[in-house]
C-alpha cells in the first residue's frame, strides 16, 4: 500500500463543533436516563402488575432492540404515528435517554435487590418504618452499588450517540462524516474521529475500574 | 420453683412456625423468661434457635402462637388467615445483634449508632452523638468514632452493633450467634462487652455455640432440638449435669469437638 497521509487536510473546527454535539446529546440523555431510569426502576419492581408490566414492557422493548433501530423508529415512525416533530436534536436526545432509561432501570433494579437481606433486618430491629428503611438504608447502599453501571452505561450512550448521525443531527460522527466527503480522506478524518471518541470514554472507563477496586475493598 | 410475683418479661406460648409444609421450625414452643435473667439457647443446627430469636424480634412471622412482652401482648397469630400481628411499639423496646454485623457501610461509626435515635425517637442530633461517643468510649471504641465499618476488624464491628442497639435503650437484648463469625482471637472482646452488659442485670436471649461463653454468662440454659425445648434449667445442670438424653449427647459432642 502506497498511501501519504495528510492529516494537514483535516480542519478541527467542524469535528470540534460535532463533539460539543455529541457532549450535548450525551449529557441529556444521561440526565433521563440517571433520573427516569431510578423512576423506571421502582415501577419494574412493583407489586402491582397493572404498573410493573408495562414498565417491564418499556425496558425490554429498549433492551432487546437495536439502537439505530431505535432511532430510526423515533425519527420517522412517531413524527408519522402522533403527528409530532420536536426538532432532530430533541427526537435524539429522546431516543437516546429512554434507551439509556431502560438500561439504567436494570442497573437501579438490580443493585436495590442486592442489598442484603440483613441489612434490613438490623433496620427492623433499630425501629425504623419501612419508609425510612428504604430512605437510609437500601437506597444510599444501592445507589452507590450502582454508580460504576451507571457511568459504564453513560459512556456507551455517548459511543451510541453517534447512530443520530443518520437522522442529520450534526454530532462528531455527521461532521466526520462530512469532512471525509469534502476533504476525500476518509482514513485521516475517521482516525480523528475515532481517536476523539477513545479519548473521552477512556479516562471514564478508568473511573470505573478505580470506583469498582474501592468499592471491592469497602465491602469487605 | 415459686411464682414469680412480678409478671415475666417475656411468656412464648405455643410457637408454631414453619418454612412451607415440609419444614416445621418451631413446633409449640413455650418459654417464659422472668427479668433479670439471662438466657442461653443451645442446641444443634436446625433446630430453631435462630428462627426464636428472630421471632422475638418480629422479624419472622409466626403460624400460631403468642409472646407478651412486659405483661403486654406483643405478637401473635392464631394460624387462621396466617397473619401475624406484631406491636412495633413493643417491638422498640427489644435490641438485636446479629452474627454478621450489619453495620451499615455507607455510615460511619457515629452515624450508625444515631441514625435510629434520631430518626425513631426524633432525638436531637447533638444529644444522640454525645450519647453515642460516650457508649463507643465505654467499649474502648472512642478512636473509631469517625471510622467507617470497612474499616474495622470483626470484632470492632460486633461491638459497634451492641453500642447501636443500646442507643435505644432496650428492655431485652437479644444476640444471634454474635462471635460466630469472628476470628478466634477476636471473640473475647465481644464477649467482654456482653458480660459487661450482664453485670449491669441487662436482660438478655442468647444462641451460641460457645459452650465457655454459655456457662459464664448466662443464669438459665434452654436446649433446643427439633423445634422444642428439650431441657431447661440453671447452666450447671444443662451444660455440665444433663437430664434429658439428647442434651447429653450434644453437650458431649460440642466438647469433644472443642477439645
Amino acid at each position: 500500500m502506497n498511501y501519504s497521509f495528510d492529516f494537514q487536510s483535516i480542519s478541527f473546527a467542524p469535528l470540534w463543533e460535532g463533539l460539543m454535539v455529541t457532549l450535548e446529546l450525551t449529557a441529556a440523555a444521561n440526565i433521563i436516563g440517571i433520573v427516569g431510569g431510578f423512576l423506571l426502576a421502582l415501577l419494574i419492581m412493583s407489586p402491582i402488575a397493572v404498573i410493573r408490566l408495562p414498565a417491564m414492557l418499556f425496558v425490554e422493548f429498549f433492551r432487546c432492540t437495536p439502537a439505530i433501530v431505535q432511532i430510526v423508529w423515533f425519527f420517522y415512525c412517531v413524527p408519522m404515528l402522533f403527528n409530532v416533530f420536536l426538532g432532530s436534536m430533541t427526537m435524539g436526545i429522546l431516543a437516546l435517554g429512554f434507551n439509556l432509561m431502560a438500561f439504567n432501570a436494570e442497573a437501579y433494579r438490580a443493585s436495590i435487590q442486592a442489598v442484603p437481606r440483613e441489612q434490613i433486618d438490623a433496620g427492623i430491629a433499630l425501629g425504623l418504618n419501612p419508609f425510612q428503611r428504604i430512605l437510609y438504608i437500601v437506597l444510599p447502599t444501592a445507589f452507590r452499588a450502582s454508580i460504576p453501571v451507571l457511568l459504564t452505561n453513560g459512556i456507551g450512550i455517548f459511543q451510541q450517540s453517534a447512530l443520530v448521525a443518520i437522522v442529520a443531527v450534526q454530532d462528531l460522527m455527521y461532521q466526520g462524516k462530512t469532512l471525509a466527503t469534502e476533504t476525500y480522506r476518509p482514513i485521516e478524518t475517521f482516525t480523528v474521529v475515532a481517536l476523539i471518541y477513545f479519548a473521552v470514554s477512556f479516562p471514564v472507563t478508568q473511573v470505573v475500574g478505580y470506583l469498582e477496586r474501592r468499592r471491592q475493598l469497602l465491602m469487605n | 420453683m415459686t411464682a414469680p410475683t412480678t409478671p415475666p418479661l417475656v411468656r412464648m406460648q405455643s410457637l408454631h412456625k414453619s418454612y412451607g409444609p415440609a419444614i416445621q421450625v418451631l413446633k409449640g414452643l413455650d418459654i417464659e423468661m422472668q427479668p433479670g435473667e439471662r438466657l442461653v439457647v443451645i442446641g444443634p443446627s436446625g433446630g430453631g434457635k435462630s428462627t426464636l430469636l428472630r421471632v422475638m424480634m418480629g422479624l419472622e412471622k409466626i403460624d400460631r402462637g403468642s409472646i407478651t412482652f412486659g405483661g403486654k401482648p406483643y405478637i401473635s397469630s392464631d394460624g387462621l388467615d396466617k397473619k401475624t400481628n406484631i406491636d412495633t411499639e413493643v417491638r422498640r423496646s427489644i435490641g438485636m445483634v446479629f452474627q454478621h454485623y450489619t453495620l451499615f457501610p455507607h455510615l460511619n461509626v457515629v452515624e450508625n449508632l444515631i441514625l435510629a435515635p434520631c430518626k425513631v425517637r426524633k432525638e436531637r442530633k447533638s444529644d444522640a452523638t454525645e450519647r453515642a461517643v460516650g457508649l463507643l468510649t465505654r467499649f474502648g471504641l472512642a478512636a473509631k468514632a469517625k471510622a467507617y465499618p470497612a474499616q474495622l476488624s470483626g470484632g470492632q464491628k460486633q461491638r459497634v452493633a451492641i453500642a447501636r442497639a443500646l442507643m435505644l435503650d432496650p428492655k431485652l437484648m437479644l444476640f444471634d450467634e454474635v462471635t460466630s463469625a469472628l476470628d478466634p482471637e477476636l471473640v473475647a472482646e465481644v464477649e467482654q462487652v456482653i458480660l459487661q452488659l450482664a453485670a449491669q442485670k441487662m436482660p438478655m436471649m442468647i444462641v451460641t455455640h460457645d459452650m465457655w461463653f454459655a456457662k459464664n454468662i448466662a443464669s438459665r440454659v434452654i436446649f433446643c432440638a427439633g423445634g422444642v425445648v428439650v431441657e431447661d434449667g440453671p447452666p450447671e445442670q444443662v451444660l455440665g449435669s444433663p437430664k434429658e438424653e439428647r442434651t447429653r449427647d450434644f453437650i458431649d459432642r460440642v466438647f469433644h469437638i472443642r477439645q
